[in-house]
């Protein structure tokens, strides 16, 4: 199912002098291969037993949690609980905080992410990451926007392979027939909605294995969050999924998988409480906690 | 718009068309009810009664997925109306079920002489037809919407309640012979099962008017005749 | 507000039941601010006139205040206490700004007077050297431009760079509270003192006496780099976090973060950061008169001997102007003239980058 591709990036890595895992593989000099999203394996992300501090204060507590290829995870929790504090661990933006550290394991596909010989920005190019506010570069068009990831990462490619990309990643993202008249017109240019979903294009343009997106559809209205929760329905087949958010309609409709945080008091490191498929956490869910947060009880 | 949470919609076509092939196998189960009760067949009143698992297997499968569906989807307006329909016409379904095997169940102290009132039989096959075309028609109302179809079951549903009653006058003056009343009893359950049966389908067609009109309420009742 | 009296100059529409609604109210007619300076500066000329100490100067003193008892007066009978003390501020401000305006509008009226005589194709085109009671700027003109260039290159790469290490990598960092201790200092330098160690740091090298283009580039590079670092810290801080982290997530190293996104971002406000900084040293007269001298002719050369330019030239033309002294007087005004034309069409040309390059942040 996850086809030869996966394999031989397998081979690549383990042949390599480097140990350093993930290692971006000699084959992304070259070329894209065209449609090779479908053989292409999304990773498993496990974390074990890990901790987020920000200097001395402890904001997330023992998380254990294995994220499941192919699926779209939810992370839901009240505010401050940890859920976006996690979520920025699981593809190293959380040490860009000045003071904030990581304790624990967490893995890509069984290779420590956090590892002494790991480059993070190796680990950002295959854990991409979708934020809350659409953030478009200002000083660039459309197209570049969607190439900016190609581009930044000094991936040369002939401008007909860059034009393939951009245009396979708009329509992954289901902008191409809105934008395809006017892509050298500025990325700031466009709707809220169309914003994100352009930032969903940039994202997915690098090919990473897991996206991870934080309350995306909190900047958008209900059409344009629907067309987002669409999106992610599809992207699931050729991606994993993380996403952390505030609307519980959102997470029990978009996601296979639920997990729920939860604070003690305020003060107290967030917690995982309980993770489950997701109709499950929604009609009868195990810990109490879980039920009074979802049926609204408590904030 | 089109393209939106086409899982979610297909999901939930998926589940009606569920609910009304469980129709489907409630009127068949009726069908070869009234063949055992023509023709005093036990072992076909046996396989009807092992059949009845299917039936209770659709509602259990079906009510889950509806119940995981409101959990999930956050239904509203006329999708929400639809699922508490759909759950209401599940029990109605089972119900019926229920009655078919309640008639099966009583075919083998029928004796095993022949029916002895070819008249009361007929009585009987005719309710069990004419019950079998309300459920159809109930059917139908519900798939095309058609609350004027669904009215109208409050008639065809009064031929039956007609024949049920002339079915106890028969009862009446059936006689003295012990095994022509033992006979003529199980007939009265048996057509009252088929009544029951007949007030199922009405109340699923009261769920189409209450898709349609978001109103909940009876179309006739013993207390208000119409 | 409390209703209008009797007097009202504006519609003030009764409810039948014979109330005015508290919303509507008298309002002053539009021409009413108008009248009342007019008829205050009436009443101070004739006031001055009376007392024999009319000017000009004196009698716009008096209106000010004069015309602020008056609309108050007539505001708060018309309009209630609330818009007559709106109004009296709102003109007080006026008058302020007014006077603020009055130094500026004076200066560029009296330099141009006096320079545009002293404006002449000669002026653009011929340095002083050999010509008696004669001669143009030009050897100035170049001298400023080459001075003023070289100050530029050595202080915005310098400038920036700091600002860039303040504000992305150091923060928090004891180094950078001693930058910014440092900055901070360095823009309260005196002029000549940073002519003085520009001239010292070369007679380090070079021996007593040495007077090059280049050591006016240095003192006025010590002049600008502080402005430019604290111009170019504040765009840095603009640029929203929100962009580097849209950069970091898709796996760009942070120097790349920096010159490919941060940058381009900000780059219309750096380029107005350093074209206020070459404004601010562009006239600055003290440190280039102890390092690159007095010189007769065009040079263009900042690596070989002394320069002129137009600030020092100013000076010298009219501190010893030669045989015809008007003309020298005239020439130093056109100087003044076109130092002024300078910075207004730096000013200028920086609008117009910013108006081009700027990227609307959301």
């Amino acid at each position: 199912m996850f086809g030869a591709a996966s394999t031989k990036r397998d081979a690549e890595e383990s042949t390599s002098a480097d140990p350093a895992p993930p290692a971006a593989p000699a084959a992304e000099t070259a070329a894209p291969a065209p449609a090779s999203e479908v053989a292409r394996g999304a990773k498993t992300v496990e974390a074990k037993n890990v901790d987020l501090f920000y200097g001395d204060f402890h904001a997330v507590e023992e998380v254990s949690i294995k994220i499941q290829p192919n699926r779209v995870t939810a992370l839901i929790g009240s505010s401050g609980c940890g859920k976006t504090t996690f979520l920025r661990a699981l593809n190293r933006m959380h040490e860009l905080t000045p003071g904030a550290y990581v304790k624990g394991e967490i893995t890509l596909d069984g290779e420590d992410m956090y590892g002494s010989k790991v480059d993070p920005v190796k680990v950002r190019r295959l854990v991409g990451m979708v934020f809350q506010a659409p953030n478009p570069f200002p000083t660039m068009s459309i197209y570049e926007n969607v190439a900016a990831g190609l581009s930044l990462n000094s991936r040369r490619m002939k401008k007909s392979d860059k034009d393939a990309v951009v245009e396979r990643s708009l329509r992954g993202a289901h902008l191409w027939e809105e934008v395809k008249d006017r892509l050298d017109k500025p990325g700031t240019g466009l709707s809220g909605g169309q914003q994100q979903r352009l930032c969903i294009a940039r994202t997915i343009a690098v090919e990473p294995e897991v996206l991870l997106m934080d309350e995306p559809c909190s900047a958008l209205d209900p059409v344009a969050t629907l067309a987002v929760e669409d999106l992610i329905a599809e992207l699931k087949h050729r991606f994993t999924i993380v996403i952390v958010t505030h609307n519980m309609q959102q997470a029990a409709r978009a996601s296979d998988t639920t997990a729920f945080f939860n604070l003690e008091r305020s003060g107290d490191p967030g917690r995982l409480v309980e993770v489950g498929p997701t109709e499950e956490i929604f009609t009868k869910p195990k810990q109490k906690a879980t039920e009074d947060y979802v049926s609204g009880r408590f904030g | 718009m089109a393209g939106v949470r086409i899982e979610y919609q297909e999901e939930l076509e998926t589940l009606e068309a569920s609910t009304l092939g469980g129709l489907d196998l409630a009127s068949a189960a009726l069908a070869r009810t009234m063949e055992a009760v023509e023709h005093q067949d036990v072992e076909l009143a046996e396989m009807v009664v092992a059949d009845d698992d299917r039936i209770d297997g659709r509602y259990l499968e079906v009510h889950q997925s509806l119940i995981a569906l409101l959990a999930t989807q956050s239904p509203v307006a006329t999708d929400l109306r639809l699922i508490s329909a759909l759950l209401h016409i599940l029990k109605n379904i089972e119900r019926m079920g229920d009655q078919c095997v309640n008639i099966c169940k009583v075919i083998p102290m029928s004796g095993h002489e022949p029916p002895a009132d070819p008249e009361m039989l007929k009585l009987i096959l005719a309710m069990g037809g004419q019950t079998r075309t309300l459920i159809a028609q109930a059917k139908r109302s519900f798939e095309d919407r058609n609350v004027e179809m669904a009215r109208d079951l409050v008639r065809q549903d009064d031929v039956v309640d007609n024949l049920n009653r002339e079915c106890f006058q028969l009862a009446l003056e059936i006689g003295d012979d012990a095994d022509r009343r033992e006979w003529a009893m199980t007939m009265l359950l048996a057509g009252r099962a088929i009544e029951r049966i007949g007030d199922n389908a009405v109340d699923i067609g009261e769920q189409v008017a209450f898709i349609v009109t978001g109103l909940f309420r009876e179309f006739e009742d013993a207390s208000r005749p119409s | 507000m409390t209703p209008p009296d009797a007097q009202q100059t504006g519609p003030a529409p009764q409810a039948a039941g014979g109330i005015a609604p508290a919303i509507t109210g008298g309002i002053l007619p539009a021409w009413g601010t108008w009248a009342v300076l007019a008829g205050a500066a009436a009443v101070a000329a004739a006031a001055l006139l009376a007392t024999g100490s009319f000017t000009v100067a004196l009698m716009l003193v008096l209106t000010v205040p004069i015309a602020c008892a008056a609309i108050y007066a007539w505001s708060r009978s018309v309009e209630g206490p609330r818009r007559a003390k709106d109004r009296v501020v709102t003109l007080a401000i006026a008058a302020a700004f007014a006077l603020a305006m009055i130094p500026l509008i004076s200066l560029l009226y009296e330099v141009a007077k006096r320079g545009i005589p002293g404006l002449s194709v000669e002026f653009f085109t011929e340095d002083s050297r050999g010509k008696i009671g004669g001669g143009g700027a030009a050897h100035a003109i170049v001298g400023t431009l080459v001075i003023t260039g070289v100050a530029a290159a050595i202080s915005v790469p310098i400038g920036i760079m700091t600002a860039i290490y303040m504000t992305e990598y150091g923060a928090g960092k004891k180094l950078r509270k001693a930058l910014t201790f440092f900055v901070d200092v360095m823009t309260g330098i005196p002029s000549i003192v940073a002519g003085l160690f520009a001239y010292a740091l070369f007679e380090l090298f070079f021996g007593p006496g040495i007077r090059l283009g280049v050591m006016g580039s240095v003192a006025l590079a010590v002049l600008m780099i502080p402005i430019v670092i604290r111009s170019a810290e504040e765009v840095l801080k603009i640029v929203p976090n929100h962009l580097r982290e849209a950069a970091y997530a898709l796996g760009t190293p942070k120097w790349k973060t920096i010159v490919r996104i941060v940058l381009p971002t900000a780059f219309a406000g750096l380029v107005t950061g350093v074209m206020i900084a070459v404004a601010r040293i562009i006239g600055e007269t003290a440190p280039l008169l102890v390092t690159t001298g007095v010189i007769d002719s065009i040079n263009s050369d900042p690596f070989n001997g002394r320069m002129q330019n137009l600030a020092v030239y100013a000076y010298s033309e009219y501190r010893s102007p030669g045989v015809m002294k008007q003309a020298s007087y005239d020439r130093a005004w056109a100087a003044a003239l076109v130092l002024i034309a300078i910075v207004m069409i730096l000013n200028v040309v920086a609008r117009l980058v910013y108006r081009r390059y700027k990227t609307e942040i959301r």
